[in-house]
């Protein structure tokens, strides 16, 4: 069997130069998106889209912190997007989790859930970083630099257990079996993990004065 | 700075409500205590008297008390008054009768304060449903005793992930870093 | 038509949480006959950070650049309402040329969050023109915030104690420059949305609300405006110096997406009238008064409640503190909080598929202040 491998040459071309940006725009970076897409920038120029809906969708855009809640609406997403698609994981919150590193309900590294294909970094990124960061995605493309749907399907149980760990993968995923497996298997570790993080702490008193700073 | 309207309110509330503690923080707002099961015709009783925008249901956790404090916010329009009525529940197994049949949108604020806090409200029959977190078995997220950054640092827990993550090989496209 | 030939049958929609609209991920079910909405359930909590337990665990002053996040498409009410509430708590004496900036920052964020709502408005309706040219003049506005603050979006500007800087050399005529140009612009916006046949065939007379009914449901701001009540913030409660602007408050009486759309024109038309007359009436002097050592900063003990008029309502903040260096309990009441809940749930019933979405720009609604 020969390795799946992204298009490249003409084929890579035609790819690069007509992106379907699946219109799911998370958190704060969504509000960059309209300057990005309207007159000032004028994304479409790149031959860049919206489009509604992931089965006529390219590329999945990431744009900020990622909720449980919302990962699960993003993978089922992702999984009903046809190949070859890309992912575009865009501010700083998917990068390392950003402002929220300690927040309970978000996610910290996105590729660890989905392949990443490029990050476009910053709190949040301006237009021209996003239009910087597309070009280069379109170059990358054109020479068939990115890989992630690949890495995907050939890492598929590691990308689920992934996720298992966070929520429930069983109702959000095509292949309905291997979540059920992967569901069944990582439950302890869960559990544990689960026990670990909820003990019950014991509230500070705020009179204290944080450590290592003088009296 | 004359205080008259702020003192018309809290006599107004201190003609029927004898055991409500109030008093007036600044301009335009005052505070009242009372006992939870006071609460409902305290608030019915004001929104007689003018007071129809209700603001906010918020909620404290004292932990050192034991209780959870919950502030009801209303704002009367035409007197340009803010009240805030406080009240204590215990914070294992309190309740609270529902605001709904007096103003509906207290039961978003009653769904919140559920969620996040554990408090019963009473009536509210929506209270069951998912609102803002989805399936969360741990305690109510917004008290005291639970550790946001514990959580964070456990469950979301990556140094394992990211270890097995080198040896398949997975990592981010870097290749556009080196021209 | 008898029941038993009926052709027309029960549907569940689920809309979301793909942006409806360009508000935020935001999902609604609807139970609808056909095309005619029977029953609405708001599902909100995409967009959940856990934004009020964060700011616990974070000093007064780490609080700054957390609390703009809340708000996304109108950041600047949240730096103020802090700022405002940590310094009621503190008793900390705030600039008097602090307190003009700030009213200038607020009515340039109304602006522009005011364009980007019809914009997205008529782009719900289908007018691909307006979102263009109200998106692309916006920016304008920003470039000025960005000279300002050096943000185009989340500023982190205002602090307990004042703003972080003075305003730079020559802002205020490039300032001016910008106010003229989207004042001039106004007239075309008006012919291109209001005058509109298709726009108005499709929002006058949709999504109403009874005036009695929106007071008692918690409707604010523009959106309470637009049933003919006179209720503003601003007047109610005055905050900062607004007590010394002159400046009105257009009221309607449509009560539909009309007038909720039309006030929030007129409202462009006010605000640049208060920037202008706060660059005309601005004292010299200091901007930013100190608060000490953010790490050991301490709020002395009590509780406050602050709001401001924000873009979509009333922005409320309840901030609690024991003494310590860090607060000990902030709740934000959003205007969205009513607006994308229980009122949306109301007005759908009734209404077309079609109108799901325009109905929910009208309101205004963001969901990241519902989720927080």
């Amino acid at each position: 069997m020969t390795k799946a491998k992204p298009p490249k040459g003409l084929k890579g071309w035609a790819q690069g130069r007509s992106l379907w940006m699946l219109h799911f725009c998370t958190g704060c970076g969504a509000i960059e998106m309209p300057p990005t897409m309207t007159s000032r920038y004028d994304m479409e120029r790149f031959g860049i889209t919206p489009m509604a809906t992931p089965r006529q969708a390219d590329l999945l855009l990431i744009t900020g912190y990622l909720t449980v809640k919302t990962l699960k609406r993003v993978i089922r997403s992702y999984e009903q997007m046809p190949e070859p698609k890309y992912v575009v994981g865009f501010g700083s919150c998917t990068v390392n989790g950003g402002m929220y590193w300690d927040s309970y309900n978000t996610i910290k590294r996105l590729d660890l859930y989905l392949p990443i294909d490029l990050y476009i970094a910053g709190c949040m990124p301006r237009p021209e970083a996003i239009i910087d960061g597309f070009t280069e995605l379109i170059e990358g493309i054109k020479k068939g630099k990115f890989d992630g749907w690949i890495r995907y399907k050939e890492n598929l149980e590691y990308y689920k257990r992934n996720q298992a760990m966070v929520m429930d993968i069983r109702k959000w995923s095509l292949d309905a079996e291997l979540a059920e497996r992967i569901w069944n298997e990582v439950q302890e570790e869960r559990r544990k993990r689960f026990e670990r993080a909820t003990v019950k702490h014991v509230y500070e008193l705020a009179e204290r004065i944080p450590e290592g700073l003088p009296k | 700075m004359s205080l008259e309207k702020e003192q018309k309110v809290v006599d107004l509330i201190k003609v029927s409500f004898e055991d409500a503690e109030a008093e007036i923080q600044r301009e335009r707002r005052v505070k009242v205590k009372v006992a939870p099961n006071r609460v409902f015709p305290l608030v019915a009783y004001l929104k007689g008297n003018g007071f129809k925008h209700f603001v906010a249901i918020s909620a404290v956790d004292w932990i050192r008390d034991g209780e959870i404090e919950l502030v009801y916010h209303l704002w009367n329009y035409d007197e340009k008054v803010h009240v805030m009525i406080k009240t204590r529940v215990p914070r294992d197994g309190g309740s609270m009768p529902t605001l709904k049949p007096l103003f509906n949108q207290a039961e978003t604020y009653e769904r919140d304060i559920h969620e996040f806090f554990g408090v019963h409200f009473e009536g509210n029959e929506k209270l069951d449903r998912e609102f803002i977190l989805e399936d969360w078995d741990g305690p109510p997220p917004m008290r005291k005793d639970f550790d946001t950054r514990l959580f964070s640092a456990e469950f979301y827990d990556q140094e394992d992930l990211e270890s097995e993550a080198l040896r398949l090989k997975i990592q981010p496209y870097k290749g556009h870093l080196k021209k | 038509m008898n029941g038993k030939n009926e052709i027309i049958r029960e549907f569940e929609y689920f809309i979301g949480p793909q942006h409806p609209g360009i508000t935020g991920n935001f999902s609604i079910k609807l139970k609808a006959k056909g095309d005619v909405i029977l029953e609405a359930e708001a599902r909100p909590g995409y967009l959940h950070r856990g934004f009020e337990k964060l700011m616990e665990q974070r000093h007064w002053i780490k609080n700054v650049p957390m609390v703009c996040r809340i708000c996304v498409p109108d950041p600047d009410p949240n730096e103020v309402l802090y700022a405002m509430g940590v310094e009621e708590l503190a008793g900390l004496e705030v600039p008097e040329r602090a307190q003009w900036i700030r009213v200038m920052v607020l009515e340039m964020s109304r602006i522009q969050a005011h364009l980007s709502y019809l914009g997205g408005i008529s782009g719900a309706l289908g007018l691909y023109t307006a979102p263009q040219w109200m998106t692309g003049d916006r920016d304008y506005l920003l470039d000025r915030f960005e000279e300002l603050t050096g943000a185009r979006v989340y500023h982190i500007y205002t602090t307990p104690g004042g703003v972080r800087r003075d305003l730079p050399e020559g802002f205020e005529d490039r300032l001016r420059e910008t106010l003229d140009y989207i004042e001039k612009r106004l007239t075309d916006y008006y012919r291109l949305i209001f005058d509109n046949p298709v726009f108005q065939k499709r929002t006058i007379g949709v999504g109403t609300m009874d005036p009695d009914w929106a007071i008692e449901n918690g409707v604010t701001g523009p959106n309470l405006r637009a049933c003919g009540i006179k209720a503003d913030v601003r007047i109610d409660d005055p905050y900062l110096v607004y007590d010394q602007i002159e400046f009105e408050v257009p009221t309607e009486t449509g009560c539909d997406m009309f007038s909720r759309a039309m006030i929030r024109f007129q409202e462009i038309q006010q605000s640049i009238n208060i920037v202008r007359q706060v660059l005309d009436r601005m004292p010299k002097g200091p901007f930013l008064n100190k608060p000490g050592n953010p790490l050991m900063w301490r709020v002395p003990a009590g509780d406050v409640y602050v709001r401001v008029e924000s873009s979509k309502g009333e922005f409320g903040y309840y901030i609690v503190s024991d003494g310590g260096v860090k607060p000990y309990r902030v709740h934000v009441r959003g205007p969205s909080m009513t607006h994308g809940i229980h009122v949306i749930e109301t007005l759908l019933v009734g209404q077309r598929v079609a109108d799901v979405s325009p109905i929910m720009f009208s309101l205004d609604i963001c969901p990241p202040d519902i989720d927080r």
